[in-house]
């Protein structure tokens, strides 16, 4: 329990490097959400699209994180603050799943529904919001707790290239050779990991469509 | 001298093909005001996609069609979509609606006054036969004939002149579709809608059609009333009559409430 | 309803997790590198600030390098971290090196107020720059004090260096082309922690060393002059945040304190205090401003 007593008395510490972990991985994670579910919903409507863009959301996740958080660093305005780095490939790397099981949830909505919907008159944008959304909304948000699963663990790498959160305690702790402080960065991780990982999946369970 | 629009339908010579197949051939075919034309035929025949022409789920490739003398290629599809009830075998309610959301989603998108689509909703699960307490349940929590039931009430919410059914009592069993069948002729009695009614089952054609269009390979064989069709010497339209055995009885129903 | 209850909730928790920007009010951050005497240096920031502000500090210390603590304190993340002028200049401001102590000082100093809005607090006193050293024995003996003067005696001798070192555009090509050094054969590349047992042991005679190294002293072992100045000074500084010290002048006022406070030997007593004696750091720098009159 010396973890414990460890993260009490710096618990301010602990409280700043979290603070900032949630940081980076809700900014990245609200982004991929803003960038992947339409374009998801585009290229469940555009059969054509939905190879190139699955595959190239693909090739990113298949990069190791560090490597590139690493040949980012040159790129000019990016670079200069390795937070906005961090919050980019983050938010790349949040792009798959999310895109993905936007794309598989909306391709999932019956059909019959959704010609039914046609018939009667709703406009493309009545049935996306009314109908598809609404129905697939389970299936996307499974996507999302999947991007804030990964990005939670990611961003514990991000602290490599200097920018902070709870891998900061990680990476100091082996330096110091210094277990509590690893496991005092490693904790609150794993915690946040299934915080988000409970929480979401409520959620989803809610609106499962019937 | 000015040309009356007096059909509700007219198909000018209307041509469909799509992927190298020649679906429909020069589909020439009106309908009256008010009358059940049924569409006749097996898979394949076309029957579903001419149905589709008609609120222009489907466009034609070659001639033309007209609604209310209008032509479809100019009109606003989804005013016209929103006139022309559309009824199908899956029925297709909205999982995530109640039965009453269901309903009145076509008149509260054209923003009929609150009060008036509540009592519209009202009105079509009495015509339906629908108990008013299933107005809170969800389409999975009812049976097939229930939900088919639903599907008619939604399709006439916005009172449209038109009513396009596919196949819709298809997928229920026969005690079921009897009972809608019956349903329906004494619907059609009271509110006297145009009807393109789609089935393969010459019984249903000859208990509900004012007429009967047969098709075969995307082309209009012959449109017949009941009573012809039985008698007609059309190699097709014997055909059909043979493979359903004797016909009368399914006539004799008609008149039937 | 509940869905519009349910949009709320996850609208509440996105605005939540987004705003968790980080910033912190009346406390200073004091950051440090993941080796011994910018730990030193860092606590010696701490307890300074701690005896004579009222400002509580938070120490993060062992952040793996440079870049993540120019990182960090460009982030707001830490306030006040120990760096080296030569490190600044050539690896964050990329600039070619100079050997002129006052000239890179004043350089890094400007370049970083005008770039960064970071400033430096002044020097304290070391230099830890590159030394090449030699048994105690051997510049007794010989009687030499500087590099110019080992020249005549390295082909007799092997020298061992750090693997950087051999890399560094400022390492060992600049060194053996400024002296015209010759070894009696290839250098040995090895750890730097054990470069100083290594001359100690006589397996090598040259080491290429830092020269705040604590175990200098503690093996006697010498480290020569760099008589033709071609080693860049790399002289210990706060950087700190000008945010920071508009909002707590107290704090510059009290880092100028440890201005020239340290010495190169004095430095190398407390490397070997902690690496050596393994004392623990917080005690070793707490006797050390008593020592100077800086602490009760």
């Amino acid at each position: 329990m010396n973890v414990v007593r460890f993260m009490l008395h710096n618990h301010t510490q602990v409280l700043e490097l979290t603070l900032e972990h949630l940081w980076l991985v809700g900014l990245s994670t609200a982004f991929a959400m803003l960038i992947g579910i339409p374009l998801g919903i585009v290229i469940a409507h555009r059969p054509g699209l939905n190879r190139p863009v699955l595959t190239s959301a693909n090739i990113i996740q298949t990069i190791p994180s560090l490597a590139l958080f690493g040949f980012l660093l040159p790129v000019p305005w990016l670079g200069a603050r390795s937070d906005r780095l961090a919050i980019l490939a983050l938010t790349l790397y949040a792009l798959l799943p999310i895109i993905r099981n936007t794309f598989t949830g909306i391709r999932g909505v019956d059909p019959a529904v959704m010609e039914a919907g046609r018939g009667m008159g709703l406009t493309e944008s009545q049935l996306l919001f009314q109908v598809e959304l609404p129905l697939a909304v389970s299936v996307i948000l499974s996507g999302v707790r999947v991007a804030l699963v990964i990005s939670v663990g990611l961003a514990t790498i991000a602290a490599a290239i200097g920018a902070g959160g709870l891998g900061e305690f990680i990476f100091r702790g082996l330096a110091m050779v210094d277990n509590r402080v690893i496991l005092a960065g490693a904790i609150p991780a794993a915690i946040l990991a299934l915080i988000a990982d409970t929480g979401v999946g409520w959620l989803e369970r809610l609106l499962r469509a019937r | 001298m000015q040309e009356m629009a007096t059909h509700a339908i007219e198909f000018r010579d209307v041509s469909y093909g799509i992927d190298g197949t020649q679906v429909l051939s020069n589909l020439s075919l009106q309908v009256a005001r008010g009358e059940t034309l049924v569409l006749l035929g097996r898979s394949g025949s076309g029957k579903t996609t001419t149905l589709k022409l008609v609120n222009r789920l489907v466009s034609p490739t070659s001639g033309e069609v007209r609604v209310n003398g209008e032509s479809n290629e100019k009109a606003d599809v989804i005013r016209l979509r929103r006139h022309i009830g559309y009824v199908i075998q899956e029925v297709g309610l909205f999982p995530h609606f109640t039965v009453e959301r269901n309903i009145r989603l076509v008149p509260q998108i054209e923003g009929w006054p609150e009060e008036r689509i509540q009592s519209r909703v009202q009105e079509l699960m009495q015509l339906v036969g629908l108990g008013t307490e299933l107005a809170k349940r969800y389409p999975h929590q009812l049976s097939g004939g229930q939900r088919q039931r639903v599907g008619v009430a939604r399709a006439l919410a916005a009172d449209p002149e038109i009513l396009l059914m596919d196949e819709p009592f298809g997928a229920l069993d026969p005690l079921t579709r009897d009972e809608l069948q019956r349903e329906f002729l004494s619907l059609q009695q009271r509110l006297h809608k145009t009807v393109v009614f789609v089935t393969h089952d010459l019984r249903e054609a000859l208990r509900l059609g004012s007429r009967i269009a047969l098709m075969e390979a995307g082309k209009l064989v012959t449109v017949l009333a009941p009573s012809e069709f039985l008698k007609s010497e059309d190699p097709w339209a014997a055909a059909y009559v043979r493979a359903f055995g004797n016909g009368t009885e399914s006539l004799q129903k008609r008149g039937t409430t | 309803m509940r869905k519009t209850s349910c949009g709320l909730m996850i609208v509440a928790t996105a605005a939540l997790l987004v705003s968790c920007s980080p910033s912190h009010t009346n406390r200073i951050v004091v950051g440090s590198k993941n080796f011994t005497e910018s730990f030193i240096l860092g606590e010696l920031i701490a307890q300074q600030i701690e005896t004579h502000t009222n400002l509580k500090v938070e120490r993060r210390f062992y952040l793996a390098g440079s870049y993540i603590c120019q990182q960090a304190i460009l982030a707001g993340r830490i306030d006040i971290y120990p760096e080296y002028t030569g490190t600044a200049l050539t690896a964050i401001l990329k600039q070619p090196a100079s050997n002129d102590r006052a000239e890179v000082y004043q350089r890094v100093k400007s370049e970083y107020e005008r770039r960064f809005a970071l400033t430096l607090g002044p020097a304290f006193g070391f230099n830890d720059t590159f030394a090449m050293e030699i048994r105690g024995e051997d510049a007794r003996k010989l009687n030499i004090r500087t590099l110019s003067q080992a020249a005549q005696f390295t082909p007799q001798w092997r020298a061992g260096f750090g693997y950087e070192f051999m890399e560094r555009p400022d390492g060992y090509r600049g060194l053996v082309a400024t002296y015209g050094l010759r070894f009696a054969e290839r250098p040995r590349i090895m750890d730097l922690g054990l470069l100083a047992r290594a001359l100690k042991d006589h397996q090598i005679d040259f080491a290429g060393g830092n020269a705040t190294d604590g175990l200098i002293p503690a093996l006697d072992l010498f480290a020569l002059e760099d008589d033709r100045q071609y080693f860049p000074p790399y002289e210990a500084v706060a950087v700190i945040r000008e945010q920071m010290v508009q909002q707590h002048p107290e704090v510059a006022k009290t880092l100028a304190e440890l201005g020239g406070s340290i010495s190169d030997q004095e430095m190398q007593k407390l490397n070997y205090a902690v690496d050596g004696l393994h004392r623990d750091t917080q005690d070793v720098v707490r006797e050390f401003l008593r020592e100077k009159g800086l602490a009760p």
